[in-house]
């Protein structure tokens, strides 16, 4: 069961909240027992999360951002909200667009990932740390792709390594 | 002041060093850009030193590939520098993306400068 500490943020979902929500989450995982690189993971993947809702989920600086962390035995499940357009991004409101790595880069660096919306109903992130780790998730799940010409990351073209063109 | 510091360095002549410091996240990503156009239009070669930065996210990402690329098209050196006691929050985004030898990243600066230098004067 529960028992763990619990957080709940809510925030404007603008660029300046981002690192506000690396603060608390550095500030909880302080209070638990996480191996260094397991904290950098955590940091990357709801920085991801965050800047997706910052960028995608509404569009006017109007809307909100919702972060929830609950620790338990397993580890630290961290769930990323909006209540935006749902799923379906909008385009990016940021200009220029937004590289397109945050969801892989999520799937890769955290212990386990869900991915929730649908379309008027908001979206939700939801991720969960090990405490310790005997694999790195970033092998079962690794990121794919390469950046196309257009500037953007594209999943499909072969991996990184061969020039990349343009 | 700025907790997050990005500054141009000159001292190399012919090659700015971008010297990038601290978390670097979307918040910051439009000054990074604005940072390596004014690199970029000095016409040189450009280094981006993250020895002193310690969390980048894919805004920082797209912001130094938008550049590199910008770089490769002007014939100019692009290289990035980590140091020799790279953060987590550094090393892993450009471990699992693939990107070491893409941008590319060094660890020294001085090499950065040298291989920003050679690349700019077109081989």
């Amino acid at each position: 069961m529960t028992g763990g500490p619990e957080v709940l943020l809510i925030m404007p979902a603008r660029p300046e909240g981002v690192g506000v929500v690396r603060q608390a989450l550095a500030g909880m995982a302080d209070a638990l027992d996480f191996e260094a690189s397991v904290l950098a993971d955590m940091k990357m993947a709801v920085t991801e999360a965050c800047t997706n809702v910052v960028v995608h989920a509404y569009d006017s600086d109007s809307g909100m951002l919702e972060i929830e962390m609950r620790a338990s035995e397993a580890g630290l499940t961290i769930v990323v909200r909006d209540h935006g357009s749902g799923i379906q991004p909008r385009p990016a409101r940021s200009e220029p667009p937004a590289l397109g790595l945050g969801l892989p880069l999520i799937a890769a660096l955290s212990d386990a990932f869900e991915l929730r919306g649908s379309a008027g109903s908001g979206t939700e992130v939801r991720m969960t740390f090990a405490y310790t780790r005997d694999n790195d998730p970033a092998e079962a799940n690794p990121v794919t792709g390469r950046v196309g010409i257009d500037g953007r990351w594209d999943p499909e073209a072969p991996s990184q390594g061969a020039p990349a063109g343009g | 002041m700025e907790a997050n510091p990005i500054v141009l360095d000159d001292t190399a002549g012919d090659v700015v060093v971008v010297v990038v410091e601290g978390e670097h996240d979307i918040y910051t990503a439009p000054t990074l850009r604005e940072r390596l156009e004014e690199a970029l239009d000095r016409g040189g070669g450009i280094v981006v030193d993250l020895t002193a930065a310690t969390f980048v996210d894919s805004s920082v990402l797209g912001a130094l590939l938008d550049a590199r690329r910008r770089a490769l098209e002007a014939s100019q050196g692009f290289v990035v520098c980590v140091g020799d006691t790279v953060e987590p929050g550094v090393q892993r985004i450009l471990d699992i993306t693939g990107l070491v030898p893409v941008l590319p990243v060094v660890r020294k600066r001085d090499d950065a400068i040298e291989a920003a230098r050679t690349n700019g004067a077109g081989e």
